[in-house]
């Protein structure tokens, strides 16, 4: 069986269609719902073993980035998102996605309408669009399981994504280890200047689990390197060379078939 | 009673865009008494209790993790300065919404309006009321769209009386009055405001406002393209019209790609499986100039939505931006009064591009930037669009009498009344004022929900005709689409933005992010509901009748009843004489030989025209939807460009699409025949630079010319030659255009600067598999280099070299088309069995510039050695387009690969970063790559501060 992921879309979300694909093509089974089915009732969490929250700019980033939606999830889909994380069924943000279970107080702390860290403006305070390094840290992140210790290419996309959270709560999620992707430099090493880490996050943190390893929230998008020649210099790479973002799609999927 | 919510970042934490306008205020302005910027945000609301905004404060508008905010307080108390920028009452302003939503979603019943600005604190001791002064008007506040808000408004709303209807009394006019009516408003000339004159004496009365404004816009040269329909004497000799010439070629072509070609929003081509491919490029200049944010979205918007109107609805899939601007460093005492600085406008104009293609995940990923000193009383600003539709669809689609008209999107408001006739004006020092409402601000959001609905729409076969409202709004739109078959409207149906607008004001609205459905009366409510389960308002206005006449109603009563024939076909047709003269610029008698030839690269390298732009190209979501197969940028640090884009637009598959464009505005003064066949040379080339088949390749004009003159209009006559004589050797036919002819400035004593000329040229098409093209940078060490095409180095009129030392020169490059096409072939061939490794055409800065760019993305050198007897300057800088240097295995046989095309092996890649040059066995110079690199990359880094 095929497992069922819900993208979530709304208005302004513009990344839905690659993480739809690169789902797909990880072998699971993919639909598009709409925020406002999930409101009306026509759709509902509970149908579903993975959900996507992929990128784009959710009503226009208005505020903040991501917060409109998050503030519509929080004030009317609060119980089916406890339910469908308490269910132990994994939750993918991805960039904007990101933002929203920042804003929503999924990640870092599962504490819906609490919120603990944010993703601010870049450093170069502008948008900024380019191929990172990633180091796959040592987790219990269902989404990197063998990966870890390996560097990815995946680029990132956004003007918003600056790790930024108190001294305490750092502290935290660092010990927790729930850090699971840092921006790496050519070595391999935590960036922390620019342009490897290219917005000024605090700890090159590009992404971060929950406490269990089931919630991922990243700002670069894997769902941009599910084939090969995606890759800005795939005309250079020698070898067989598997697309670095679909590992991650095939971890979510295969966790997933053994619920 | 409103509530002010302020919100800061807490005083800790850095505050980058405060140290970006900081930077601005340093370097740009050169003003050093500002020691520190720090940035807010003030949120109003209406009707509202303080505890409700302090409860918004917390749950929306502030996070306590890195923000602070004051309920109905001053922030930044110990600041120099403090300024509060707001949008002007009436401009869109995007946030509101978001802000109404969240408040309702939270539960707040009561708020009835609220609005966002944004606050700056100025910090530092002698911060002088002439600096604030200065950074108002250069750095935050646009007049045209923004003021300061110095004390609590009394309230949000905006009121307005109910619409009222005025009748001109036109048929008593004489000719001056007609024209005291023409003048600033409609901007039509006698004999089109006597044709009006003898229509409405005819029908015995006298127009409505709304009648005199639909004939003024649908007459205007935007719309309906006057000049390019004029018959024309040349030079004493009788041509056909230049669009007929055009079109003529490409029908001549019978080109079997082709689906549909200059009928529609976009021209239409064969893709595969069932697909087709579509492209539009637009001029938004007129808007640009005034408020460049502002006009790039909207510019960018309206290209979007002419993908989105093409057939029965297009997915847009790419964009792309070309400017042209005066230099960035221009001394400000020579911008021209009433026309902004081209280092605001290329920061702002980039802006707009990025955050309206970023928010509706439309990758930009081909453009380019160009510097004439020219263009500093206007810039060109030129914004393309790529969409992908099943080919079923692909054609045009026609009302039936009885289908309604709906419209779909945003609501209409006051804001870019007049845009049609605006844009076909020249600019004077009062454009300013007197059309500041042609200019708004897009809202991205709401045209990327509407495209999802429209695909829905589409999805479910409800579509019979669609089309955007653009210029001249539901005026144009519906009486287009119902040119055949009559219309009517109830204009009192149209959801506004806020009420007071006048019948005329909503019949001619240019309010964005709209757009036009015909369907079948009975699938009216289906589209309304799938529009509203993607939060997109659509409303039926009324319907296509059959009647051949464009009625519309307000409050029942009749405001416009006119005969569709007299609409479109009414406008007497033009008789222009042109002249043309070749000017004579100042030429070398021998080429001018460098002291120093390190040095002269790198000027070369870091002349505007042929530096980087990848700091551009890095603000753009270039990545978005996950199709690029050849990025704009790649090589190893992925700084070296690529000559094209191209795209796999649907993944998995093996076919792409390819996209590219060439123009040369430096070339078009000389001789805007050979600048336009250059430009069109360099479209194709770039594209078959990347691999594409050149027979596969689709082209798109845009003409962006001064109001013509006879000797402007034979420039423009040469050009579209070029473009006829260019298809016709090639094969490719033009299937979209434009022609914008407003590229004009008239100062308050009256003196005209004509902004230099452009043909920019678009080439489109597809690629059957993307694993057979290739990328510019080198691959190895060791590689052959070889230079082939057709090019008589000593044309060196117009290059950069010729400018740097100096010269404009006559002797341009003038490419022979057919012997172009062998040359496209023969790369074509080269690239798609495999047998090339990289390849870069030779544009501006000429073989040395490729050479240098294909350097940087491989980390590789190279050794040159130039023919004996050749002038090495004109070897390594001569700009013929149509020429190409490929990296080619050491075993390669370049001689089965060009055939009769020439070709030379000029060198080979090494493994040191260095270009060394030689001649007759000695050596001319070595360069290395990061002193190249650094000049290369130094100007945009000034602008963009990177």
């Amino acid at each position: 069986m095929k497992p069922k992921v819900c993208i979530l879309r709304t208005d302004g979300t513009n990344c839905d269609e690659e993480t739809f694909y690169a789902y797909e093509k990880a072998g699971a089974s993919c639909r598009m719902v709409h925020v406002n089915q999930l409101r009306l009732k026509e759709e509902n969490l509970a149908g579903y073993q993975i959900l996507a929250l992929p990128g784009g700019f959710s009503y226009g980033d208005d505020v903040h980035s991501g917060k409109i939606l998050a503030v519509e999830l929080t004030s009317f889909l609060k119980d089916q998102l406890a339910a469908f994380v308490a269910a132990g069924k994994p939750v993918l943000g991805i960039c904007n996605g990101f933002q929203v279970l920042v804003r929503t107080g999924l990640l870092p702390d599962l504490t819906i309408g609490e919120i603990s860290a944010a993703l601010i403006t870049n450093d170069s305070s502008h948008f900024e669009c380019r191929w990172v390094k990633l180091l796959v840290e040592q987790s219990n992140c269902i989404f990197t399981a063998g990966l870890e210790d390996t560097i990815m290419d995946v680029p990132v996309a956004h003007a918003e994504g600056k790790f930024y959270t108190g001294r305490s709560t750092l502290a935290k999620i660092e010990n927790n280890r729930q850090v699971v992707f840092r921006y790496a430099d050519t070595q391999g090493r935590p960036a922390a200047s620019y342009p490897a880490n290219p917005n000024g996050s605090l700890n090159a943190i590009a992404g971060i689990c929950d406490a269990s390893g089931r919630i991922l929230g990243l700002m670069p998008h894997p769902e941009r390197y599910v084939e090969t020649t995606q890759h800005p210099n795939w005309r250079r790479l020698t070898g067989a060379n598997q697309p670095h973002g679909l590992a991650v799609f095939h971890n979510a999927v295969n966790y997933a078939r053994q619920m | 009673m409103i509530q002010e919510v302020r919100v800061t970042i807490k005083p800790d934490i850095p505050d980058p865009v405060g140290e970006e306008i900081l930077y601005e205020i340093n370097h740009t302005l050169h003003i050093r008494s500002v020691k520190k910027v720090r940035c807010a945000r003030v949120f109003r609301f209406e009707g509202i209790t303080e505890d409700e905004a302090i409860f918004l404060a917390e749950k929306l508008l502030a996070e306590e993790v890195f923000q602070s905010c004051r309920v109905n307080g001053p922030v930044f108390e110990d600041a120099a300065t403090v300024l509060e920028v707001a949008y002007k009452p009436g401009v869109m302003n995007p946030e509101v919404s978001s802000l109404l939503k969240a408040a309702a979603d939270l539960g707040l019943a009561g708020l009835i309006a609220a609005d966002a600005s944004r606050l700056y604190g100025f910090y530092g001791h002698g911060v002088r009321a002439e600096d604030i002064k200065k950074i108002t008007g250069k750095l935050l506040v646009n007049a045209t769209v923004e003021r300061l808000i110095t004390e609590k408004p009394e309230t949000l709303l905006i009121h307005g009386a109910p619409g009222r209807t005025a009748v001109i009394p036109l048929r008593n006019m004489d000719d001056t009055q007609l024209m005291a009516l023409s003048r600033d408003r409609l901007f039509l000339n006698l004999t089109e405001m006597q044709a009006i004159r003898e229509y409405f004496t005819g029908i015995g009365r006298d127009p409505t406002d709304c009648e005199v404004e639909i004939i003024a816009q649908t007459w205007s040269e935007h719309c309906v393209h006057k000049t390019f329909k004029a018959e024309l004497l040349v030079n004493g000799r009788k041509k056909e019209p230049l669009l007929h010439r055009l079109k003529e070629v490409t029908e001549s072509l019978r080109h079997p790609l082709v689906l549909s070609a200059f009928v529609d929003n976009s021209g239409v081509m064969e893709f595969y499986e069932g697909l087709a491919i579509c492209g539009k490029v637009e001029t938004h200049n007129s808007p640009s100039a005034i408020e460049p944010y502002g006009g790039a979205m909207t510019g960018s918007g309206g290209v979007f939505r002419d993908i989105m109107g093409t057939g029965r609805g297009a997915k847009v899939v790419a964009s792309t931006d070309m400017f042209c601007f005066a230099p960035p460093g221009t001394d400000p005492a020579d911008i021209p009064s009433g026309c902004l600085h081209p280092h605001y406008l290329l920061r702002r104009v980039v802006a707009g591009v990025r955050d309206y293609g970023n928010r509706m995940g439309i990758p930009t990923n081909n453009g380019s930037v160009h510097f004439h000193p020219g263009f500093r009383a206007k810039p060109s600003v030129i914004v393309g669009a790529y969409g992908i539709l099943p080919a079923a669809l692909g054609r045009k689609g026609e009302p039936e009498p009885g289908d309604v008209a709906l419209a779909a999107g945003g609501r209409t408001g006051r804001d870019g009344i007049h845009g049609a006739t605006f844009s076909s004006g020249e600019m004077t020092d009062r454009t300013v004022e007197v059309n500041a409402s042609a200019v708004q601000i897009g809202h991205a959001i709401e045209e990327k929900r509407l495209l999802d609905a429209i695909l829905a729409v589409r999805d479910k076969g409800l579509i019979r005709a669609i089309t955007d409202c653009g210029a001249g709004g539901f005026a144009s739109a519906i009486g287009e689409m119902g040119a055949k078959t009559g219309a009517r409207i109830a204009l009192d149906r149209a959801p506004l933005k806020y009420p007071g607008l006048d019948p005329w004001e909503i019949l001619l609205s240019e309010s964005q992010e709209r757009m036009v459905i015909a369907a079948a009366p009975e699938h009216a409510a289906q589209i309304i509901k799938i529009c509203r389960d993607f939060n997109v308002e659509a409303t039926v206005l009324g319907e296509f009748t059959g009647a051949g006449r464009f009625e519309a109603t307000y409050s029942g009563e009749t405001v416009m009843d006119l005969d569709m024939e007299f609409l479109h076909h009414g406008l007497p047709q033009q008789a222009r004489e042109a002249v043309w003269r070749r000017p004579q610029f100042a030429e070398p008698a021998k080429p001018p030989v460098p002291e120093d030839w390190p040095a002269l690269y790198r000027r070369v390298m870091g002349h505007l025209n042929v530096c980087s732009k990848e700091l551009i190209v890095r603000q753009y979501d270039h990545g978005v939807q996950g199709t690029n197969a050849l990025p704009p940028y790649g090589g190893l640090y992925g700084d070296a460009p690529n000559d094209a884009v191209i795209l796999a637009p649907v993944p998995g598959k093996p076919y792409g699409m390819v996209i590219s464009h060439g123009l040369n505005p430096a070339l078009n003064r000389i001789d805007p025949y050979y600048g336009s066949l250059w430009a069109a040379a360099e479209a194709a080339s770039n594209a078959a630079a990347a691999g594409a088949d050149p027979a596969e390749l689709m082209l798109i004009d845009n003409f962006i010319w001064p109001f013509p003159d006879e000797e402007l209009l034979g420039a423009l006559d040469r050009a579209v030659d070029a473009c006829v004589d260019f298809a016709r050797a090639t094969g490719m036919p033009f299937i979209s255009g434009k022609d914008s002819l407003s590229s004009t400035y008239r100062d308050s004593d009256g003196k005209v600067i004509k902004i230099p000329p452009v043909l920019c040229v678009s080439a489109f098409g597809r690629i059957p598999d993307i694993r057979k093209t290739v990328s510019t940078d080198f691959k190895q060490a060791g590689s052959r280099l070889v230079l082939a095409g057709y090019r008589d180095a000593a044309e060196m009129g117009g290059s950069v070299y010729y400018k740097l030392a100096g010269y404009a020169g006559n002797n341009l490059p003038k490419i022979n088309p057919a012997n172009l096409t062998k040359t496209l072939k023969a790369v074509h061939r080269a690239v798609s069995t495999g047998q090339a490794l990289a390849c870069h055409d030779i544009s501006e800065g000429g073989l040395a510039a490729a050479l240098a760019e294909m350097c940087f993305g491989g980390n590789t050198g190279a050794a040159v050695n130039i023919p004996p007897a050749e002038p090495a300057a004109n070897f390594l800088f001569n700009e013929t387009a149509g020429c190409f240097l490929l990296e080619l295995d050491a075993g390669a046989d370049a001689g089965s690969i060009f055939d009769d095309v020439p070709f030379r092996v000029i060198g080979e890649t090494t493994l040191e970063p260095v270009i060394s040059v030689g001649q007759d066995g000695a050596r001319l110079f070595t360069v290395t790559l990061s002193e190249l690199k650094e000049a290369w990359q130094e100007p945009m880094k000034e602008v963009f501060h990177r």
